[in-house]
């Protein structure tokens, strides 16, 4: 991930869609939404999402913006700059806010896996499911733009039930 | 012919460019440009937004070039689901080879800023790509 572009108060400059999509068919609007999510955007208000700026962050909008016009939607993309410093960290502190939800529901679901093997569920269905927190794990990784201090608890947490599940016996039955 | 596309290459613009110089045009040139203002008149602009060669509905760049250049290789049409998966993020076609795509494109990105010499090494990239997935798929 590139590291954001920095505005004059040191915050980082961000990139606001606002855009409208007629209602029906539905479809166009939860795949924007999705879309949106999938990048962790952040919505200021209905129809109206910001992402800190980076070479990749604009080019995903600028395809999200072509995407609402197609389906027959207006989107209009800005740079952004909050007027106060400490609007600008407040922004920041809620993207960091909603990865560390994230990073958390992550831990959770690790430990869980942890402690069925530690009762002696079968590992081969465990490892599957761990598996899907990895690719989890990773995806929130991706959109992690402010560095989350719960990004790195996660992966040892994550890491450490991997190793659990392979040192089980009971893990490596019908594997390989 | 000359194509043009914006800089800072990853998966999508550095697949097509692979597909121009494999199977469109050997003697392809290719300019990056920083905005599209830039490209010279005759350019053929790609993967840039109000261009023929672009995204289209769900569509990445790379498929649409399939589609426009009616190209029905099985081995291609594979290749587009990985680069769709890696360009897009919305698990579309469940590729897994995507997530590495991405990642190896994205390093190779910085470890070499410049896009003629990034795609130079990424079409041996789509090179091993192709010639790997020639033998499962056939």
């Amino acid at each position: 991930m590139d590291a954001p572009v920095e505005g004059e108060g040191g915050g980082p400059r961000w990139l606001i869609l606002i855009y409208h999509l007629p209602r029906e068919p539905s479809r166009h609007r939860v795949a924007v939404w999705r879309k949106l999510k999938a990048l962790g955007a952040l919505y200021l208000q209905d129809g109206v999402a910001a992402l800190p700026e980076d070479a990749f962050t604009r080019e995903q909008l600028e395809w999200l913006q072509l995407r609402v016009r197609e389906a027959g939607g207006e989107a209009t993309l800005w740079e952004a700059l909050p007027n106060t410093v400490a609007e600008g960290g407040a922004l920041v502190e809620e993207f960091r806010a909603s990865r560390e939800a994230a990073y958390r529901g992550l831990m959770e679901a690790a430990e869980r896996l942890r402690r069925r093997a530690a009762l002696g569920a079968p590992g081969a269905p465990l490892l599957e499911e761990l598996a899907k927190v990895e690719r989890l794990f990773r995806a929130e990784r991706r959109r992690d733009y402010f560095r989350s201090p719960l990004r790195k608890e996660a992966w040892e947490s994550i890491r450490a039930t991997r190793q659990a599940l392979r040192e089980d016996p009971g893990a490596r039955e019908g594997v390989g | 012919m000359l194509w043009a596309t914006r800089r800072g290459c990853h998966v999508d613009r550095t697949a097509c460019v692979w597909l121009i110089r494999r199977h469109l045009d050997a003697a392809a040139e290719f300019l990056f440009f920083r905005d599209p203002s830039e490209a010279p008149d005759g350019a053929e602009l790609f993967d840039v937004v109000g261009a023929r060669l672009s995204h289209r509905g769900e569509d990445c760049s790379f498929e649409t070039f399939l589609r426009e250049y009616a190209l029905d290789d099985p081995v291609l049409r594979e290749i587009s689901e990985i680069v769709h998966d890696a360009d897009l993020m919305d698990e579309k076609y469940g590729r897994p080879e995507s997530e590495g795509l991405d990642a190896i494109v994205r390093g190779m990105q910085i470890a070499l800023p410049d896009d003629e010499t990034l795609t130079r090494h990424t079409d041996v990239l789509y090179d091993g790509l192709y010639a790997y997935l020639r033998r499962e798929v056939s």
